[in-house]
This record gives structure tokens, C-alpha cells and sequence, in this order.
């Protein structure tokens, strides 16, 4: 069964144009939600927004290096799935696609539900990378393990193709 | 592939391993393109520059809207637990436990990033949107969800409105005309083309129209956008048929595309090697399930794109179509009237014959300061239109005073009104719009398009620069458009100027001083490029004596 509406440009920056008069309401042929993760620079600035977050908390006085790292780790996690897979929908409104997009998380509307793209890459790339990073500076402790390992999967796992619209047990289904 | 020898169909000499590149009798820069033209104009006359964003600028970019998210989840939790208090629409009590009618993550761009700025849109104007106009000042006690008109108005430079050639005037002989117009036939028409609203003067518009063009036949119709999402689907019926529309094509233009039972295909913005390929695909694989020639192929291209100020590649269109057999649908509503010589659009520009666009579409709202479209081309296109037309069979025709605007700016365009005001008019758009976008990208602004397009696009790129440099204009007596996301990409948000044939040099520099007093105020000249002085077309303000036209 075809998944998404295919007949967009791939790896387009831009969008066609509406006008913002009315409140960020256009009728338009795209979802800007899918395409604006690829615009240019927006991956180091991924990168530099989790620096920031990890500084500030490496600037907490009573928290040591392990747990500085550990609690980067989870707070990019958490953050990481609240907005790519528990939020749903569109922070504007979706006059075009008659709906479609209110049922997928942001995940599952970049690029247009087209698989292994670039940017899901990243996305994809960017949990592992602190979880290594992470694991090293805790020095393979035990418990900060077990914790890093259990947020890394909370958001690798919805990542995966095979569960490209599921909702398990109907959660966050509506 | 075609092995070794000379290969004189083709007049490309073969490579070293005997391949020649074009063997199908393709001549490069012939077909549709008259020959007296040579390259380095074609070249010449393709500058348009679309600098990417600086790295720091981007970044920058998005933690401004980063910054507005948080801020905006955090006012949304004080508005929900009760401290501040809720401006939106919110469902009422007793139909809690019903399916909510509004969603409200889907308005959380409107509330906590639109509203706040919103008063930099929807200004209302207390006069005719000629060079100048007045804007009518707002305030608001409650960070804009309710905005108070005061009672003042400000006297603005108006660099928004599409007053191309400055017709939008109240007096002079189109304002006459239309006077004569309204008292002969009144206002109203009460009914469609097909019944009774067939009067004489949508003859004469037709007529003139299709005169002006140097096409066979025209017909018009009551509203711009009309024109596109009600005659695509009349011209593309049926099953079997393929549309390819450009990126960047107007919400109509997509409209009307999505009223057919078609297929569309999107390729990149001017970008004639995607065209091309994704014609090829097309053609090769046919229709998606059954592999059965499509019916029709349409490309559906503007002239004039209006968020980027770029021009249409129009020679190589045209040789696409003519080699794969496809038909192209060419929407001036910008160009006509501001490109050419003679301000016959985009054919001209580029000296193309105009009977080689199929459907030349085009809008009066811009160039000719009346209402309503036109579409033109060959007499069967135009009779097939005007008995299956969505518009023409239920739609009200256009308002007799309009089209005599239309037939009157017209005339005076073609300079048969016995005058050279038109041609006045034309070079005083021409000439202000290159010394306008010259001196801004002399002052170091991003600027987009084309160097003969009279939009003029420049590049703000962070939130809060999109209301600043509004307001800041305004406070200086400019009157500007901006647009942000999710109209533009991301980060691409911008102020679009649209120069007049109204605007004296006088008001133009005016304008640009307070243009560059905000750019360095705001931090708004990110060119890397270096600027360089005195490059503008000089020559073009020495031919323009005066131009003279009423208030």
C-alpha cells in the first residue's frame, strides 16, 4: 500500500509560497514539517543546542562529570522523543492534506515517509553518539549504563521502518 | 548511441571514444529561440543570484525559533493552569466530553509566534495604493490579539503593492474611462459569460487583450486566481494526463492542478535538467499502473516568481516542449506588463514567439491596476474555454468599470492612445528596478532574483528581524511587506519589495537611506560578497525624460 504522497521534491529546501498574513495558514502543496530538518545548518546547530545543554549542566555545582553526562544523555533523549514521537500533527494548520499529517508524529512525516533519507541518518546517529560518549565518561558504570541504555532504546526503537505508524497497545493513537 | 564519424544531424563533434552526446537531431538554442540572440546575452540576461544563508546566520536562525518554542510552551502552560489569561478560542464548558472541534497544537504557531507580530499584516490602508499611501495606525493592549484602529493615518512610500506601472491612480484617463464605463453599464453584471453577462466591453477587453499578447484569441475572466484553479481543470479532463508544476507556483496554480483527476509530478524551481528527466521518466514509463501513454503532458510555469523575484527560463521550456511534445502553460501574472520593451512579458523578454506558449494566462491585477485574468492563445484553446470554462458557465463576469481600466491601461501601454506615456512608464519601471536593487546590493543586503525582475526580494533570515524591520519602516513612513515561515523555507524569511513605475528616484533614494539606517540599526547586511559602487544602469535614468502622471 503506498505510504506517503511520493510527488514531492526530494531533497528540496524550499517550499511553495503562501502568504503569512493569515496566521501561518496556506494552502499549499507541502508540509513544511517534513522538509525544514534538511534546511542548511540546521545539523550543527543540533549539535551545538545539545553543547549548550550538556555546558549548563556541567556548570551545575553538586553534579560530578559522570552524572553531567549521564543526565545529558537523557534530558537529549527525552527531548528527543517528546517532540519527534509523541507529538503528533502539525503546530500549524494543514489545509492541503485534508488531515493526513495529524495522525503521524514528526518522525514519521520527514521527508515524506521516505525511509533511510540523510536526515533520519542523523537523527538516527546522533542517540548512539552520546550514548558511546556518555558510556565513556561514566566509565562503563553499571547503573548509569543501565540508564543510558534504556533511554538510547526508548528512542532508536520508534526510529526503526517496521514501526512506520504503529502505536503499540494504541497509544497516541488519536 | 551513435558510434564515430561526423554526425551532421547532430553538429556536435564526436568524443574520443566515438559517442556523440546529441544524435536525435537536437540543435542546441534553436528551437523555440531566435537565432540573432547569441549566448553570452542568453547568459547575460540569466543573472540571478540566490546566495545561501552565512553558517552563523542559520544557527542564529534557529535558536531564535528555538527560543520562541520554549517560550511558547511555557505561555501555553501559564494560560492553561489559569495565571494569564486565554485569548484563543477555547471549547466551552459543557461540550467537554464531545470530540474536540479545534486542535490545539495546530494553532501554536499562530498563538505564540504569529499573534505576537501580527500587527506587521493586515494594515489597513485609508487611500488609492499608488506610490504613496496612507496606512491607518493600530495599537493594542494586549500584545496584539486585539488591535484598535486610533484614528491616524501615516503617510507612506508604498513599496508593496503590484503597481507595476503605476496604474493604480484616482484620476488621469483610465480613472475617466472607468467613470464613463460605470455610468454606461453600471456597476453589477448579474450573471455569467454563457447567460447575459456577455456585454460588449468583455468583446472589446478580449479583443484588446489578445491584440496586446500577439495571439490569436483571448478571454477574461472576473478574478486572478480564478483564472488558474477554474480552467486547469477544464483543459486537463479526464483520466490519462500528467501535470508538471514548478515548485514554486502559486497556491492557484496548485489549486487548479488538484482539481483535475491528474497526475502531478513537482520538479525544482527553473531547474531544466529536472524538467527533462522527469519528462523523460514519464514518457518512458507511462501512466503509473497500466504503462499506457499519458493523454497529455502540461508544464505549468510562472514568469515572474513572486517570493523569489526569479525569471522563468522560457527558450528552454519551450525547446522541451517542442521535443518531447508536451504543452506549456505559462502564468504572467507578474511579468506581463513589467518585462520586455514593450511590456508584453516573458515571450518578449526572451524573443520568443508568443504562439509557441500554448496558454499564455495572466492576470490584470498587477501590471494594469484593475482586477480579474485573461487567458490567450490559439482560436480552438480559446473557444473550447469559453464553452467549458468553469468560470465562464458559473462564475459572474467581469464588472464593466474594471475592464475598462483594462482596455484603457492597455491602450496607453500599447501607445495607442497617441502618447509614449507607456513606453515612459516602462522604462521608469525598468530603471527603478534595477537602480533599487543595485544600490541594496551595494549596501551589502542578500538580495534574490533576477537583476531585471521588479520584485525585490532581500533576505532577513531571524525571527524577530521580521517584525523589526516592519516596524522600524513604518515608524519611518515605508510601508514593506515581509514574510516568514511557514510561507518561506525555515530560514529564509524576507521583506518583498515591488517597484513602481510611480516611484520617483527622489522617493527611492528616500526609501533606501531608511533601508540602510535599519539594515545597520538590525544587523541586516549579511552579504559575503563585496559590494561594488556605481554599478547601476545609469544610462537607463538618462532616457527617461519625465514622466508624467497624476497623483
Amino acid at each position: 500500500m503506498e505510504q506517503m504522497d511520493r510527488t514531492q521534491p526530494k531533497d528540496s529546501p524550499r517550499v511553495p509560497v503562501g502568504t503569512m498574513g493569515d496566521g501561518g495558514t496556506t494552502y499549499s502543496g507541502v508540509n513544511p514539517n517534513a522538509v525544514w530538518l534538511n534546511s542548511r545548518g540546521i545539523w550543527l546547530s543540533y549539535v551545538i543546542a545539545v553543547t549548550i545543554l550538556h555546558l549548563i549542566l556541567l556548570s551545575i555545582p553538586f553534579l560530578n562529570v559522570a552524572q553531567a553526562w549521564t543526565l545529558t544523555n537523557v534530558v537529549h533523549n527525552i527531548g528527543n522523543y517528546i517532540f519527534l514521537h509523541m507529538l503528533k500533527g502539525t503546530p500549524w494548520e494543514t489545509n492541503w492534506d485534508q488531515g493526513k499529517s495529524r495522525l503521524l508524529t514528526h518522525w514519521e512525516q520527514i521527508d515524506f515517509g521516505e525511509q533511510f533519507t540523510t536526515t533520519r541518518k542523523f537523527l538516527l546517529l546522533a542517540p548512539v553518539i552520546l550514548f558511546i560518549l556518555a558510556s565513556f565518561y561514566t566509565k562503563y558504570d553499571p547503573l548509569h549504563f543501565v540508564v543510558n541504555l534504556s533511554t538510547m532504546l526508548l528512542v532508536l526503537i520508534p526510529k526503526l521502518p517496521q514501526l512506520h505508524g504503529v502505536r503499540i497497545f494504541g497509544i497516541n493513537k488519536y | 548511441m551513435v558510434g564515430g564519424g561526423k554526425n551532421t544531424l547532430s553538429g556536435s563533434a564526436p568524443t574520443a571514444n566515438g559517442h556523440v552526446k546529441e544524435s536525435n537531431g537536437f540543435i542546441p538554442h534553436s528551437n523555440g529561440h531566435v537565432p540573432h540572440y547569441k549566448d553570452d546575452k542568453i547568459k547575460k540576461m540569466s543573472q540571478e543570484s540566490f546566495e545561501p544563508v552565512p553558517l552563523l546566520v542559520a544557527c542564529l536562525t534557529y535558536l531564535g525559533y528555538g527560543m520562541l518554542v520554549l517560550f511558547g510552551y511555557f505561555r501555553d502552560f501559564l494560560r492553561k493552569s489559569g495565571v494569564e489569561t486565554t485569548h484563543s478560542t477555547i471549547e466551552r464548558k459543557k461540550m467537554r466530553d464531545f470530540v474536540p472541534l479545534y486542535q490545539s497544537f495546530e494553532s501554536f504557531y499562530t498563538r505564540n509566534l504569529y499573534t505576537r507580530i501580527r500587527d506587521c499584516w493586515n494594515r489597513p490602508i485609508c487611500s488609492v495604493p499608488s506610490a504613496e499611501f496612507d496606512v491607518s495606525e493600530r495599537v493594542s493592549n494586549d500584545g496584539n490579539w486585539h488591535l484598535r484602529l486610533t484614528g491616524k493615518s501615516r503617510r507612506c512610500v508604498n513599496l508593496g503593492s503590484y503597481n507595476y506601472l503605476g496604474f493604480a491612480e484616482k484620476s488621469g484617463p483610465c480613472a475617466d474611462a472607468a467613470a464613463g464605463a460605470l455610468q454606461q453599464y453600471g456597476a453589477g453584471v448579474c450573471s455569467t459569460r454563457q447567460e447575459l453577462g456577455n456585454y460588449s466591453i468583455h468583446e472589446e477587453l478580449e479583443q484588446t487583450t489578445a491584440r496586446f499578447l500577439r495571439v490569436e484569441d483571448a478571454v477574461t475572466f472576473g478574478m486572478g486566481f480564478a483564472t488558474n484553479s477554474m480552467n486547469i481543470p477544464a483543459l486537463m479532463g479526464g483520466k490519462g494526463c500528467l501535470i508538471l508544476s514548478d515548485e514554486l507556483n502559486h497556491a492557484s496554480l496548485v489549486l487548479g492542478a488538484r482539481l483535475c483527476s491528474t497526475v502531478i509530478k513537482v520538479f525544482k524551481h527553473n531547474d531544466i535538467e529536472d524538467v527533462e528527466r522527469k519528462l523523460r521518466e514519464a514518457i518512458i514509463n507511462g501512466q503509473p499502473r497500466t504503462h499506457r501513454a499519458w493523454r497529455k503532458i502540461l508544464i505549468i510555469v510562472e514568469g515572474i516568481y513572486s517570493m523569489e523575484g526569479s525569471i522563468i527560463k522560457l527558450p528552454d521550456f519551450i525547446r522541451l516542449k517542442k521535443k518531447y511534445g508536451a504543452y506549456l502553460y505559462l502564468d504572467e501574472a507578474h511579468s506581463i506588463g513589467a518585462l520586455g520593451e514593450t511590456g508584453r512579458g516573458a515571450t518578449e523578454y526572451w524573443g520568443v514567439d508568443p504562439r509557441d506558449v500554448d496558454i499564455m494566462m495572466g492576470t490584470f491585477t498587477k501590471s494594469f491596476g484593475a482586477a480579474g485574468g485573461y487567458i490567450g492563445g490559439s482560436k480552438r484553446l480559446i473557444n473550447h474555454l469559453r464553452a467549458y470554462s468553469h468560470s465562464t458557465t458559473y462564475a459572474c463576469s467581469m464588472s464593466a468599470p474594471v475592464a475598462q481600466q483594462v482596455i484603457t491601461s492597455m491602450k496607453i501601454i500599447m501607445g495607442e492612445d497617441g502618447t509614449n506615456r507607456g513606453q515612459l512608464r516602462i522604462k521608469q519601471l525598468a530603471a527603478n528596478s534595477k537602480y533599487f536593487r543595485q544600490r541594496l546590493v551595494e549596501m551589502g543586503f542578500i538580495v534574490y532574483g533576477n537583476d531585471d525582475s521588479p520584485i525585490v526580494p532581500v533576505l532577513l533570515y531571524m525571527p524577530a528581524k521580521i517584525a523589526a524591520f516592519s516596524r522600524e519602516l513604518y515608524q519611518q513612513n515605508v510601508g514593506v511587506v515581509v514574510v516568514g515561515f511557514p510561507a518561506t523555507p525555515l530560514v529564509e524569511s524576507r521583506a518583498r519589495f515591488c517597484l513602481s513605475a510611480a516611484h520617483t528616484r527622489e522617493m527611492l533614494d528616500k526609501v533606501l537611506d531608511a533601508i540602510s539606517d535599519v539594515g545597520d540599526r538590525l544587523q541586516l547586511k549579511y552579504s559575503l560578497n563585496p559590494p561594488t559602487k556605481g554599478v547601476f544602469a545609469e544610462e537607463c535614468y538618462r532616457q527617461v525624460d519625465c514622466l508624467s502622471h497624476e497623483a
